[in-house]
């Protein structure tokens, strides 16, 4: 391939506008007649709404509606209702007011009486395993099989394990691979820790707002996701309807980290207000709405034992997670064990797990959901047994990493292209390990030095998604994208093999991309970090159909066979005749005219279904090139990012200051490497942030969380940066997909959150605290030998 | 006016939080306002020298044998009265005064006063049955008709001699059980909220009860303080009136005078040995 | 406590041109009123529909209020003045330096130019109990509950605890109590004078109150003397995040040197008490001493005398301790 454009700094499409502020969000539609709708949000953990009046309310000048538990489709307790009478979280919807403008919608929310009953709640998952516990639902604590189960272990379970151990009952998970007992008889060195690390909320920039209204039947529907077309389909699934009957207008997102991936459950409620009172419906979420609804990513209390031969191989890790479920569940822990086994291939594994459901926010997927945090627990855990094996910790990270032939997790799961140790090499050499690695544990004044790694595996990519782009009469190719524009310039970034395969200029290409009316194909949600690579496939497969077609048309009119032409710069024409060609306005009127399969009058076998009517919407506007990506492939798409940080602590303080930091990215081809250098560093930020500062705090007397503004919850600011950030990439493409792309949203936070909390034991002389995040009071309380928070305890601050 | 405080606790629910202030400005400003009234009215009769003062010197012939100090109060009588009325006036000063807006670290004060107030009340219990005379304080239903009569002469309204009544009169029984009442809501209350003040022995816990019983255990407490201010200006205010000066002196010297003796009291009901 | 938040509910808005006329209002709406400086307290308590004043007294229109001015004896800074404009201005940098600095360590830029010095002084706790609604002594209620066996209270007080355990949070306070600033606090018909530290009130004194501030009472401007102009300084902040964040702990200290002894030093923390603290034994201690390291730990001790922490801040003693000691140290 050419590749004119792969691997240049290009900007994309959107910039003008999100900086002009033209760039139209959620919040920002308007149309005739619209309402605004206010919510009143559960004051308890848990509850049973009793009754509720609202006659005052409705009576207000100004007040449309009422939306309450009854108006919204029910759905089984495990699942999020749109809003509910039974909330099991504090700040979770219970109804929504509808009324002329928001103001007074929120002073009728404050006129409705709701009576509550409260209900037994709990905050901390042990609490929840304890005998006699409480459970976060009235069907439960834990689902096993898809059944409620009320799971509680033995007060000897308990007591065995003391305050500083975490107890280890029965687990709902588990899995193991060898034999963990033979593996630790095998070790020469067993570490052996109980680690803590912090659930904490996803603060995108912008809330999750929605607006819809109906016309003819046809939901219009705007809103906050991260997907467009999968998001759509969501809308579609959870209100019962044809997704063609949906307008569905995402174009731009402001973040989402996970907790936006197809839209959120509350993108519903406009569209069933709307239904009711026939009026367009506005949500604005507001911080404080988002900060309970916005998601979470899950803490752990773990404990993990790792046992190490004197070569420095993991021969044994044992690894118990206990998970806090939220509201509705989470998954993390299973990436979490597989993760696990991806850094460190140990020959032996035990993976056990429970996640019983707490009252607090729904957690969902954030930025590397598991494997971030498991890469923070244990990277320092790994950097003790280094200490004890005298290795250093790049060479043991690298004789641990997995090759080519690796596999991982309990099914043994392939990896189709794998980097690591390079990316090892590569971060040490551009980060000068060799050479800072002396600074390891050196005081000056108060400062105690530290330096730490991070290696950070997560998935970065996926398959067989649709396709679809036109060439229409005025000579320009417009890609049409089902994906959605999630702050990441994936939205260009993936239709770039398109205008490689077809020689054209990037001037001489258009994205079209988040409203459905316009035609968009199947696609991937925008998550587990798959876009780079699933949709430069995509694009490549449709774009080379559409290059066929091109050859086709021009053979038809010119003459000779299709493989005599080549194209460029928006002609075809025969090879080594460059005069002899059509522009592609002129092939583009041609296959209008020819119709059927150029003009997407006649669709291909083995496109998505979903694709099909879209097809149809682009129909005659020019020449369809519409493609299913069948490039296949085998084993899992993983990228890795390689974190290293030097970090200064302040024994005075416990103030830790991040100094140095370099990651180095294996995710293959760079197709847009200032898009990526963003990415890995932005990335890491974000796992700085994890590491150091961020948190969410509940009171335990009344369950209610604190850290709720931005201030109190402590995303990092731009004074926790190093000044001195470095990024790489190792650019060695995947060998099984056809421009060699992965994903890197993800992998950088585990990378950066690692780097610190590694960093920090290693400036405090390997003693690892094993909690994260880590504020000034729980260090400084360690060094000083002061009381702070318990062993176990979570959600603290 | 408000007469209950409340406020929504964390969860939503509304709780009570204390009594309203303004009932405190109900009762000084009721104080005052009867004091002011009684002082005119007495006034205007003319009556206190004439009901209070006896004529010192004249042996009546029943009581010849009378010592001429009366013995009212033992020693460890009065130094209860004087240390409770102390720690009293120290409560209701580190209670009200600061709402009233002059401002200070009470906390402290009140609490400790609090439990001097205890211990004096212990003391008075133990000592008031076991070495006095219980009964003296107490009332039945056949000394009503007669209570209300010296209860009449007390406030200035009788006509006529006032009733001879037994050691303590109606209106001090009257007095001493809604004293006690409301001093005992206030001690039990008040015992009760030392669990959520910091002490040298504990560290607070605000969730020994449910915030909506705190609620009421505040605003008993908040009650019974109220009114110990009406009840105690009222105290206050007769014991310095000119006709019952008498009575306050014996709680200073212990005994009241022959003549005061056979003026008031009953000696068929308050036996004196002779 | 969630029900509904984030939208201002309706208010009558006054934006006075003259202090005259802010005075009059303030007298007029007595408790209904609300004082608006840089709004970054204001607005948290408005938008949350805990504060719900009738009248807003904005004073961003007061242009009295705002400026920097020599007085001969010192200088006087207006209320309304933004924190950068105070950090920019070249007398404060060269003769008050503390103060600069103390001020450039409030929040973010963006905040510094909307925040004003008297509001970063006359600010509220950021207690999260008391600032979620909830029914605690300082909102007039029978309890607090950051002071409970499990309350999370990382961030509330060691010292000067009253029933309230909550913290000061501004910056600039404990600079000029250093500095021997004095707070110009006007009222319709009077004017009274008070001394930095003195216009911070613990809640033994008035439990709804952080400041001598009483509805009707107006702090039009801080006044700085000469007294300690070009000292030697010491400031430090210590949060959890590097910007947009209140002190854990933070320290501020003003020093004369007589040779290679202290001639005479102010002193004061924040973030350890209802409000800042001046340690006037510690300043004693160290008059007339060499700033070594003996003297240092021992002013660091001699400051934390006392502190009683509660269940999750045991580390603020050691840190306030460290505070202190480093700020003798720089003088060594």
């Amino acid at each position: 391939m050419a590749e004119k454009l792969i691997g240049k700094d290009i900007a994309a499409p959107d910039l003008l506008a999100k900086i002009t502020g033209r760039a139209r969000y959620a919040e920002d539609f308007r149309v005739d007649g619209m309402v605004f709708c206010k919510m009143l949000l559960s004051p308890m953990p848990h509850a049973r709404v009793r009754r509720i009046d609202a006659s005052r309310a409705l009576a207000m000048e100004g007040v449309i509606g009422i939306l309450t538990a009854d108006d919204v489709p029910q759905v089984e307790p495990h699942r999020e209702p749109v809003l509910t009478n039974e909330p099991v979280f504090e700040g979770q919807p219970v109804l929504a007011v509808a009324a002329v403008d928001e103001t007074t919608a929120a002073d009728a929310i404050e006129k409705i009486r709701v009576d509550f009953e409260p209900l037994p709640f709990v905050l901390d998952p042990l609490d929840s395993l304890r005998p006699g516990g409480p459970d976060a639902h009235t069907h439960g604590n834990v689902r096993v099989d898809g059944e409620w189960r009320r799971l509680k272990w033995s007060a000897a379970d308990f007591a065995e394990a003391g305050d500083e151990r975490l107890p280890m009952g029965e687990a709902t998970a588990e899995w193991s691979l060898g034999d963990v007992d033979r593996g630790f008889a095998e070790a020469d060195v067993i570490v052996e820790e109980t680690i803590v690390h912090q659930s904490l909320t996803h603060h995108p920039l912008e809330p999750r707002t929605s607006m819809a209204y109906w016309q003819n039947g046809k939901l219009y529907a705007f809103t906050s996701t991260q997907s467009t077309q999968r998001t759509r389909g969501a809308l579609a699934s959870a209100l019962d309807m044809d997704p063609e009957d949906i307008v569905f207008v995402a174009e731009y997102c402001g973040g989402g980290f996970g907790s936006k991936i197809s839209g959120s459950t509350l993108m519903q409620l406009p569209a069933i207000f709307s239904r009711k009172i026939g009026r367009p419906v506005m949500l604005r979420i507001t911080r404080y709405d988002e900060n309970y609804i916005g998601r979470a990513r899950p803490g752990f209390q773990g404990w993990v034992r790792m046992g190490l031969r004197k070569d420095g191989r993991v021969t044994a890790l044992d690894l118990y997670l206990v998970e806090e479920g939220g509201a509705y569940g989470s998954g993390d822990y299973g990436t979490a064990g597989n993760t696990a086994h991806l850094m460190y291939q140990p020959e032996n594994m035990r993976f056990r797990a429970v996640s019983p459901y707490t009252n607090t926010p729904p957690k969902a997927a954030q930025r590397g959901p598991g494997g971030a945090q498991i890469v923070t627990m244990l990277e320092p855990i790994f950097d003790k047994a280094a200490r004890e094996l005298g290795m250093d910790r790049v060479e043991i990270r690298r004789l641990n990493a997995p090759g080519p032939e690796s596999t991982f997790g309990p099914r043994e799961t392939p990896l189709t292209s794998v980097f690591a140790r390079e990316a090892l090499e590569r971060g040490a050499e551009l980060f000068g390990w060799e050479e800072k690695k002396r600074l390891s544990g050196t005081r000056s004044g108060s400062k105690l030095t530290g330096v730490g790694i991070g290696l950070s595996p997560y998935t970065a990519g996926s398959r067989g998604y649709d396709g679809l782009m036109v060439i229409r009469p005025d000579g320009k190719l417009y890609v049409h994208q089902g994906i959605g524009n999630l702050g990441t310039h994936s939205i260009a970034d993936t239709a770039r093999p398109a205008a490689e395969v077809l020689g054209l200029n990037w001037d001489q290409v258009e994205i079209v991309w988040g409203d459905s009316s316009q035609g968009l194909p199947r696609s991937s949600v925008q998550a587990g970090s798959q876009t780079i690579h699933a949709h430069t496939r995509a694009n490549h497969a449709a774009a080379t159909d559409a290059r066929r077609k091109i050859q086709e048309i021009a053979a038809r009119t010119l003459g000779g066979t299709p493989e005599s032409y080549t194209m460029d710069g928006g002609r075809v024409f025969r090879r080594g005749n460059p005069g002899q060609g059509m522009s592609f306005a002129q092939v583009a009127r041609r296959a209008i005219a020819l119709g059927g399969r150029y003009d997407g009058h006649e669709v291909p076998e083995g496109i998505h279904a979903e694709t099909v009517p879209s097809v149809g919407r682009v129909a005659g506007q020019g020449l369809v090139g519409v493609a299913r990506d069948d490039y296949g492939g085998e084993g899992a798409i993983y990228s890795w990012v390689a974190g290293f940080a030097l970090v200064e602590v302040d024994a005075e303080t416990g103030v830790v200051e991040v100094k140095e930091y370099t990651g180095v990215a294996d995710c293959g081809t760079v197709v847009h490497p200032r898009s990526l250098g963003a990415q890995i560093l932005g990335g890491s930020i974000q796992g700085m942030g994890m590491a150091m500062t961020q948190r969410w705090v509940f009171d335990p007397e009344w369950g209610v969380p604190f850290a709720k503004r931005l201030y109190t919850a402590r995303p990092p600011g731009m004074l926790d940066v190093p000044l001195d950030l470095r990024w790489d990439a190792l650019g060695i493409p995947d060998p099984q997909t056809p421009v060699g792309a992965k994903g890197i949203g993800e992998p950088p936070v585990g990378a950066g959150a690692a780097a610190i909390t590694s960093a920090v034991a290693d400036a405090l002389g390997g003693r690892c605290l094993c909690r994260t995040p880590l504020t000034p009071d729980i260090i400084l309380a360690e060094l000083e030998g002061r009381r702070t928070f318990g062993r176990l305890e979570t959600h603290v601050g | 006016m408000e007469i209950l405080r409340t406020a929504p606790n964390p969860w939503g629910q509304e709780i009570l939080v204390g009594i309203g202030w303004d009932l405190m400005w109900l009762v000084v400003i009721s104080a005052v306002l009867f004091i002011v009234v009684h002082v005119a009215y007495m006034g205007s009769r003319g009556k206190a020298a004439e009901d209070g003062e006896v004529a010192h010197g004249a042996v009546h012939a029943l009581a010849s044998d009378l010592p001429e100090h009366v013995k009212r109060h033992s020693f460890a009588s009065r130094a209860f009265h004087w240390l409770m009325s102390v720690t009293m006036f120290g409560l209701l000063i580190t209670a009200f005064v600061p709402v009233m807006g002059w401002q200070f670290e009470w906390v402290t004060l009140h609490w400790i006063a609090g439990v001097a107030l205890v211990v004096t009340i212990v003391y008075h219990i133990v000592h008031s049955l076991a070495f006095q005379d219980f009964w003296s304080m107490w009332f039945s239903a056949k000394d009503l008709p007669q209570g209300m009569e010296e209860l009449k002469h007390a406030l200035g309204a009788g006509s006529g001699a006032p009733p001879k009544s037994g050691k303590y009169p109606f209106d001090h029984q009257l007095y001493h059980y809604a004293a006690a009442l409301v001093t005992l809501a206030a001690i039990v209350t008040g015992v009760l909220m030392m669990v959520r003040v910091d002490t040298p022995f504990w560290t607070r816990d605000p969730y020994l009860l449910s915030d909506r019983t705190w609620g009421l255990v505040y605003v008993i407490h908040g009650f019974a303080g109220v009114s110990l201010i009406g009840l105690i200006a009222g105290h206050v205010y007769f014991a310095i009136r000119p006709e019952k000066r008498w009575i306050t002196w014996s709680m200073i010297r212990g005994w009241i005078h022959r003549d005061d003796y056979l003026a008031h009291h009953d000696p068929e009901r308050w036996v004196v040995k002779r | 406590m969630a029900i509904i938040r984030d939208m201002i509910p309706a208010f009558d808005l006054f934006q006075p041109a003259s202090v005259e006329d802010a005075l009059a209002l303030l007298a007029e709406h007595g408790e209904d009123a609300w004082v608006l400086a840089g709004g970054l307290d204001t607005f948290d308590w408005l938008k949350d529909r805990i504060k719900r004043p009738k009248a807003v007294v904005d004073l961003s229109g007061v242009e009295e209020l705002t400026g920097i001015r020599d007085t001969g004896a010192g200088i006087e800074i207006g209320a309304m003045t933004p924190l950068s404009r105070v950090v920019g201005d070249p007398r404060v940098r060269a003769d008050f330096a503390l103060l600069r600095e103390a001020a450039e360590h409030v929040a973010t830029p963006q905040i510094r130019n909307q925040g004003t010095l008297g509001g970063n002084l006359s600010q509220d706790t950021r207690c999260w109990y008391y600032r979620s609604g909830w029914p605690c002594y300082r909102a007039g209620g029978n309890t607090c509950y950051a002071s409970a066996p499990k309350a999370m209270n990382r961030e509330h007080c060691i010292l000067g605890r009253s029933r309230c355990v909550a913290v000061s949070p501004s910056d600039t306070a404990p600079a000029l109590i250093a500095l021997g600033a004095r707070m110009v606090v006007r009222r319709a018909g009077s004017e009274s004078i008070h001394e930095a530290q003195d216009f911070f009130i613990g809640p033994a004194t008035d439990i709804q109150r952080m400041t001598v501030l009483r509805a009707g009472d107006l702090l039009t401007a801080v006044r700085i003397p000469e007294d300690w102009a070009g000292a030697r300084h010491y400031y430090e902040k210590v949060r959890d995040r590097g910007s947009w964040d209140f002190a854990l702990v933070s320290v501020a200290a003003a020093f004369r040197m007589d040779g290679d002894t202290i001639g005479d030093a102010r002193i004061a923390v924040n973030g350890v008490a209802p409000f800042p603290v001046r340690l006037d034994s510690v300043e004693r201690m160290v008059v007339g001493h060499a700033p070594d390291e003996a003297l240092a730990t021992e002013a660091g001790e001699l400051a934390v005398a006392g502190a009683r922490p509660l269940r999750h801040n045991d580390y603020k003693v050691p840190l306030m301790r460290n505070l202190v000691r480093r700020a003798i140290r720089s003088v060594a």
